[in-house]
């Protein structure tokens, strides 16, 4: 296993402060981004540089704006959720799922993984666009997310034992409790943006505008916080230009990466399955229980036996199901019968809702003479184009229903002796 | 955020007059044993709940009142204004000319599609004057006409025009030696239209507030109005503003989305029931002092033996020793009459109420098997007491309390229902056989689903 040997380009290094402003740009690009220096001894697969790549990739690849709640999660937390969603991206390198969580060690994989996610996509500029500071108030109408795939699947959690289905249902009720409250409080906010633009016409200097959003109103009414949000917007300018600065100079950053790739040695090609993130057992005290544990030790084996035994001659007769060519395709027509499904329902809502919807978020303008620009949307038509994407939604979810309904009741039929009282619907 | 209370029938009206009443002269009370900040934080909360302000100050209550009898409304209007403190809108009522002797099917069937209109649009005018609308209370009867057969009417019109506001029904449980001779099948037709259409039902029985009356209050003529009292004082314990978690300094906003979360997400367990603790006549209560642990030991034995009251609670009923697998715990409570409960709220209102210790009632052995008492129980405090009593506790349970009464209504509904007795009435108004059969299997299976916890 040789290591690979990178012929230094001669013309890279001419500039001798270049790589240190491309990567000192890229790291003020991105939210809290380590230092050079970091990523220097990284390169050199330092170990006190690990920590904090773990906590960068993590704000890279977790799907929700940046809170003081996720700054609060453990490392090994944070850790265990960085692999799963690379994992889900198809990152390629098992070195990175290898890794311990402690951040003890792997700083160079870490960085290798930081410049695949910075090739794949323009990773600063969609978290310039999450942490972005509206002053509009504003509301997106698209549904691309809605019609999205699931994004990286949150840490399997085990059920211990039997789950009484009374206690899932139970928590069933409280989500819908907690999304009737949500509905609720959107309601109470529409009314109050409704009230605040018209208490406020006139106010704005800008005459398209006419009136003031809530961040506006604020801004007027508390100068502190007018003084705060001032400081805000001259942050995000700054990193505004760090992304253009970046822009500029990255090709001494993937020169340098290649580098960074000639000192690892290379890959042994994956083995069959990947590894399991196995969810945090906590630790079990001693005592009385270890001979509980010997037991159920050897009930583990004895089990495994057994399982084995019957792999073997389940797999003679099923001929190899859940692997091989007659699995990946059913689970190929599965996927492509999703797939359908959510293109009959994107055919259905732009035939019967007119335009499609442009994305992004808009701002919210209240106009007494109705006039519209050439890029401004109606309230109105998208109040009737998401009324008929409503409609289309609700016609999936009776089929689905009624779906569900005979189902039940052939399941049912075929016990013999068995009464089934439907709940009393309307 | 606010709650608007509507009002059917006499009862309801009533009872609504009283709890209006309650709220008010205990947010105006100066005996709250805090400081004045503290005391203006719970008035504005209270306030904000449940009325809303005019320009000369005097609070109208949010509140719709509906009879299709126009005297007590006329007498509950009167007394509210005459209390110079607060009064009703002026056209927050509707009311007609002629009752529905105590028919349940005139009151779902004819008065219910007739007014539809009219109801809902005062309902629609006072939930618009609303900032935050949290959700609907609804005090009914369940063995009456009006109430009874236009408050399930009302409460299916809520649930489709407002389905995504909560709605608890306030029901009153008939004394069991009524004067209503089909109270019975009118209040199966109820709880079985309710569960589909409320999202909780707050179940006060008359034959227990009667005992309290008698037993603590010493009262000796007791009226409609002690009962109606007693209730109001029920209700205000629970309603009033409380703190909304643990250390924080800001009253909880949304007490009735609170309260749902907590005791009624399953869609069979919809009953509750509610303690309080201390109760007494104003005479007594000079004289008595109260420490949390007592207070609280007797709430939880009232609670797993299935007492009404803080009197005559049968002391020799204890949970079961922890660690049984769940079959023969429940015929072991079964055997014991130990009250199971799914879920408890307890409130805590007065002084050093941060020392009140509640690891009593985090008792797995109190709790069904499918919820830890991590997420079954849940206290509410605050220091502010409530309406002279400088401790006071209350109870909201979502537990086996009501299994045999209710199982009781069903048995003698059955036998009348099996000799046909006074079907005509309801079959004249659209009510088939079919829809007590119905509400007959809806009914068994609450009180299968209760009794198997």
């Amino acid at each position: 296993m040789g290591r690979r040997r990178q012929r230094v380009d001669p013309a890279a290094g001419a500039r001798a402060g270049a790589l240190p402003e491309a990567i000192a740009a890229l790291s003020r690009s991105l939210p809290s981004g380590p230092s050079p220096e970091i990523f220097r001894r990284a390169k050199f697969d330092r170990p006190e540089a690990t920590s904090a790549l773990w906590q960068l990739l993590f704000r890279v690849l977790s799907p929700l704006p940046a809170g003081n709640a996720l700054a609060s999660l453990a490392l090994e937390v944070q850790a265990r959720l960085v692999k799963s969603a690379l994992c889900s991206q198809g990152y390629p390198r098992l070195a990175l799922a290898q890794l311990p969580e402690d951040g003890s060690q792997g700083s160079r994989e870490l960085l290798l993984a930081l410049s695949w996610l910075l090739a794949r996509g323009p990773v600063p500029e969609q978290m310039l666009a999450q942490a972005r500071v509206p002053l509009g108030d504003e509301m997106t109408v698209c549904q691309c997310e809605a019609l999205a795939s699931p994004g990286p699947p949150a840490p399997h959690m085990e059920a211990e034992g039997p789950v009484d289905v009374r206690h899932v249902q139970w928590l069933m009720g409280k989500l819908r409790f907690r999304w009737r409250q949500l509905v609720s409080s959107q309601q109470e906010q529409c009314a109050l943006l409704s009230k605040i633009h018209l208490y406020t016409r006139g106010c704005h200097s800008d005459q398209s505008l006419s009136h003031l959003s809530v961040t506006e109103a604020e801004m007027l009414r508390d100068p502190e916080g007018g003084q705060q949000l001032l400081r805000t917007l001259e942050r995000e300018n700054q990193r505004l230009e760090a992304v253009l600065a970046w822009r500029r100079s990255e090709l001494v950053f993937w020169r340098w990466m290649d580098t960074v790739l000639g000192t690892c040695a290379p890959e042994v090609p994956a083995a069959a399955s990947q590894p399991t993130f196995l969810p945090w057992v906590p630790e079990r005290g001693g005592g009385e229980l270890d001979l509980a544990v010997r037991e159920l030790q050897a009930l583990e084996e004895e089990l495994q036996e057994a399982v084995e035994r019957r792999r073997v001659a389940w797999e003679a007769k099923a001929g190899g199901c859940g692997r091989g060519p007659e699995w990946s395709a059913a689970r190929r027509a599965s996927r492509e019968a999703v797939e359908k499904e959510l293109g009959a329902l994107q055919q259905c809502w732009e035939r019967d809702g007119g335009p499609a919807q442009p994305h992004g978020p808009h701002r919210l303008v209240r106009r007494e003479d109705g006039a519209a620009g050439d890029r401004d949307l109606r309230a109105a038509v998208v109040i009737r184009t998401l009324r008929s994407q409503e409609a289309c939604l609700e016609a999936v979810l009776r089929r689905l229903q009624g779906q569900c309904r005979q189902e039940l009741a052939r399941l049912v039929g075929a016990l013999p002796g068995l009464i089934w009282i439907p709940p009393p619907g309307r | 955020m606010s709650i608007v209370t509507v009002q059917l029938g006499q009862c309801g009206n009533q009872i609504g007059f009283e709890v209006f009443d309650a709220l008010l002269s205990d947010s105006h009370s100066s005996q709250g044993l805090c400081s004045m900040r503290e005391n203006e934080a719970y008035q504005a909360s209270c306030k904000e709940r449940f009325f809303s302000e005019e320009e000369n100050g005097v609070p109208i209550a949010r509140a719709v009142l509906v009879d299709m009898e126009p005297k007590v409304i006329n007498q509950t209007l009167s007394k509210a204004a005459q209390s110079g403190q607060w009064k009703y809108g002026q056209h927050a009522c509707f009311c007609q000319k002629q009752g529905s002797g105590n028919n349940w099917a005139y009151g779902y069937s004819v008065h219910g599609p007739r007014h539809e209109e009219s109801i809902m649009n005062i309902i629609r005018k006072e939930v618009e004057k609303c900032d935050s609308f949290s959700g609907f209370f609804i005090i009914m009867s369940m063995a009456g006409g009006t109430g009874s057969g236009l408050g399930a009417f009302v409460t299916q019109n809520l649930e489709d025009q407002y389905s995504n506001s909560l709605k608890m029904n306030q029901i009153i449980w008939p004394y069991g030696t009524g004067e209503v001779i089909v109270q019975n099948y009118n209040s199966i037709l109820t709880l079985s239209h309710l569960y589909r259409s409320s999202d909780a039902l707050l179940l006060h029985e008359n034959d227990a507030i009667h005992k309290i009356c008698a037993k603590l209050m010493n009262i000796k003529q007791i009226s409609f109005s002690d009962i109606n009292q007693v209730l109001a004082h029920q209700l205000g314990s629970v309603f009033q503003p409380t703190y909304s978690a643990e250390s924080s300094f800001h009253y909880r906003r949304n007490p009735l989305g609170d309260l749902m979360e907590h005791l009624v997400p399953h869609p069979e367990f919809k009953m509750l029931s509610v303690r309080n603790i201390p109760h007494m006549s104003e005479n007594s209560l000079a004289y008595t002092t109260f420490t949390w642990a007592g207070l609280l030991k007797h709430l939880r034995q009232m609670l797993i033996s299935n007492a009404k009251m803080e009197e005559g609670i049968d002391r020799h009923v204890r949970p079961p020793l922890s660690g049984l697998p769940p079959l023969s715990k429940m015929s072991l409570n079964k055997d014991l009459h130990f009250n199971t409960s799914i879920a408890n709220l307890v409130i805590l209102r007065g002084k050093d109420v941060q020392s009140a210790d509640v690891e009593g009632f985090k008792d797995p052995a109190l709790y069904t098997s499918w919820l830890k008492p991590v997420n079954a129980f849940n206290v509410w405090k605050t220091q502010r007491a409530f309406s002279k009593y400088e401790k006071s506790a209350v109870l909201v349970s979502n537990s086996q309390f009501l299994v045999k009464p209710l199982d009781m209504i069903v048995g003698k509904a059955w036998n009348m229902f099996a000799s046909k007795a006074y079907i005509h009435q309801y079959t004249k108004f659209g009510i088939e056989e079919e829809d007590f059969l119905d509400s007959f299997t809806s009914l068994e299976q609450v009180v299968a689903s209760y009794c198997n916890l």
